[in-house]
């Protein structure tokens, strides 16, 4: 067995990997964070609605030929739709219950809609064939999916910042999750916020899902890890703290690959996790603090 | 209204005993339950299907030519999820609550191995169809039988071929589960034996979808061959991620994955001069092959994996020890 030799290309090069994977992280955690940030919900289907946009863009490509970047522009309000119409019909109902119900109750819809899918589209595994290889700088490969996953997925969370710091409608957003009472007071429509917000992280996590299908792939139970990672990332940046949601999927991407790099791909887990233990211990409230 | 309702239930129920008559020879016996738990859904879905494929087939080939003992055979199948525990309870349903007869083996290594726990315990006859490692059979179990062979000569032919043709050094990784790690090690054991240098050798845990780290560190010792111990999805996941970060080794060879005609579909180009392993092939030339690859076609409209056959395979050979045993009772079959 020969020794590895790490050299600094080769950390420049999990680096880069590292947070090209982190931006997707960023962009499907943000969803969760603003939806748990308004209503206090815990939205286990998140992985079943990243899921759907994976699969939309991977029909639009199967039957149309259609660019996956370019169906973000049906996935996204698709999601939305979806994710309103959820909002509507189940969720508000556990928007002021315990966390208990609203875990109860997105867990069984994360069941509902990952069984229909298999039903519809069974659990084979699928995958969009758009871009493959990479461009070579230097002694770096830049994958050409990742890339612009990254570059989509950056561009995805700048405009949910805008929407979200510019806007009247993201302000209200803002206020509701600051304090729901005084924002209603104020009156702001409560009721409409959580529908809109329900809709904004599903159509989050819809894009995420078609920046995802183009890299890895598409089946009904893939969006399971990263509802797993999104709660790493939330947990590492701060509840409801959207720009710590941003940076913690950074972080996660980062530290996933470099662990994998000095010790083992097996170790790479645990040890985010640890990573995780270890802010938590340093700054319970995660890395950029609570709310905001 | 009420009489109505009677009569129209009693036509029902004299309509049912027609169509069960007119079932053949096994009218009034119960069938023969077979059970299996098939990874439907999961990591190993893809062969697992392929496995259920096979034992369906079975199931109807014996039924159309009359049963077995005279009686039909019918197949009872659960979705363990490619999850050993989950496959734990589902055997423990199919024998204390179905009151199956035997149990059939599920597919891959990790989940046989657990499962056969339970039909050990009932003193079930397992017949195990796609588990290839070896320590599953080193356990002493009485009645667990086997159908492929072991998990450590699955890359030999690779390994080989890169030997003869004067490749030097090999690098292998493989999922962190038992059938792979067995293959992997098969592999490293074989390429010491013909004197290529082993370089590399990592394991990486089940549902690892990045492997830029581990592929990098491939790379940058720049062997002749790699290979990988690999289940389905992290064959088509590795394959895809080399092109992307650029490693051109000699010769690449995976275990699982590459047989499977949904390899190529999936990954296109990139899928070519990727070596894959198979214990079985259409084009051997034992009897019936033909037969079944021409029936297999028909029910199931696309081509047989090994998978399939093996599955068909290992349930004729129970069909066949059913019957030369003349009984269902355990002792007798083996």
């Amino acid at each position: 067995m020969m020794q590895v030799q790490i050299t600094g290309t080769m950390v420049l090069q999990i680096v880069v990997s590292g947070l090209l994977a982190g931006g997707l992280y960023a962009l499907v955690a943000l969803g969760l964070s603003l939806i748990f940030g308004v209503m206090r919900v815990i939205n286990l289907a998140h992985g079943a609605l990243l899921m759907l946009g994976a699969y939309t863009t991977y029909w639009l490509f199967a039957l149309f030929g259609l660019n996956p970047f370019l169906s973000l522009l049906v996935s996204v309000p698709m999601l939305f739709v979806v994710g309103a119409v959820l909002q509507k019909l189940f969720v508000h109902r556990v928007v002021e219950a315990p966390e208990l119900s609203s875990l109860l109750l997105t867990f069984g819809i994360s069941i509902f809609i990952a069984n229909v899918a298999m039903l519809a589209w069974s659990s084979d595994y699928r995958s969009v064939e758009f871009l493959t290889g990479s461009f070579i700088l230097g002694q770096i490969a830049v994958s050409k999916p990742r890339l612009i996953s990254f570059v989509a997925a950056l561009g995805l969370t700048g405009l949910a910042f805008l929407l979200l710091h510019r806007t009247k409608i993201g302000k209200a957003i803002r206020a509701t999750s600051q304090h729901r009472d005084v924002a209603q007071i104020c009156g702001i429509n409560v009721r409409r916020i959580d529908v809109i917000t329900f809709g904004l992280g599903a159509g989050l996590a819809g894009a995420g899902g078609s920046l995802v299908s183009t890299m890895f792939a598409v089946y009904p139970e893939m969006g399971l890890i990263y509802v797993f990672k999104s709660f790493l990332v939330i947990a590492l940046g701060g509840a409801g703290n959207y720009p710590g949601a941003f940076f913690g999927g950074l972080l996660l991407g980062l530290v996933e690959g470099l662990a994998s790099l000095f010790l083992t791909a097996q170790l790479s887990e645990v040890i985010a996790y640890i990573f995780l233990v270890i802010v938590l211990l340093v700054r319970p409230a995660g890395l950029l603090g609570g709310r905001t | 209204m009420r009489r109505a309702f009677v009569l129209a239930l009693a036509g029902m129920s004299v309509s049912l005993l027609v169509l069960e008559w007119g079932a053949g020879p096994t009218w009034g016996q119960e069938p023969i339950k077979i059970g299996a738990s098939i990874s439907l859904t999961g990591t190993y879905a893809k062969p697992g299907k392929y496995t259920q494929e096979g034992y369906l087939l079975c199931e109807k080939e014996i039924n159309d030519k009359g049963g077995l003992l005279g009686r039909k055979v019918r197949y009872i199948i659960y979705d363990d999820k490619s999850d050993p525990l989950t496959a734990i309870k589902l055997y423990e349903k199919l024998i204390t609550e179905d009151n199956v007869e035997h149990v059939m083996g599920p597919y891959s290594s990790p989940v046989t191995n657990a499962a056969s726990t339970v039909s050990e315990k009932y003193q079930k006859v397992m017949m195990a169809s796609l588990a290839a490692t070896t320590s599953i059979w080193e356990r002493g179990f009485k009645y667990l039988f086997m159908t492929i062979s072991p998990a450590e000569v699955y890359l030999e032919g690779l390994v080989e071929l890169a030997a003869e043709r004067g490749l030097k050094t090999i690098a292998v990784m493989n999922e962190d589960t038992l059938f792979a790690k067995a293959a992997a090690k098969g592999a490293i054991e074989l390429a010491k034996k013909r004197g290529m240098q082993v370089v590399f050798h990592e394991a990486y845990p089940k549902g690892t979808t990045d492997f830029s780290a581990l592929l990098i560190k491939i790379k940058s010792l720049n062997p002749d061959v790699i290979t990988g111990g690999t289940y389905f999805d992290d064959a088509v996941a590795t394959t895809r991620q080399m092109k992307e970060l650029d490693v051109n080794p000699r010769m690449y060879g995976v275990t699982v994955g590459g047989d499977l005609p949904e390899f190529y579909q999936l990954l296109g180009k990139t899928a070519e001069y990727v070596y894959g392993s198979s214990q079985w092939e259409e084009n051997l030339l034992y009897p019936g092959i033909k037969e079944f690859v021409a029936a297999y076609e028909k029910m199931w409209n696309h081509e047989p994996a090994y998978h399939s056959a093996a599955g068909y395979g290992a349930c004729r050979l129970l069909a066949e020890a059913i019957k030369r045993a003349n009984s269902l009772d355990s002792e007798k079959i083996r």
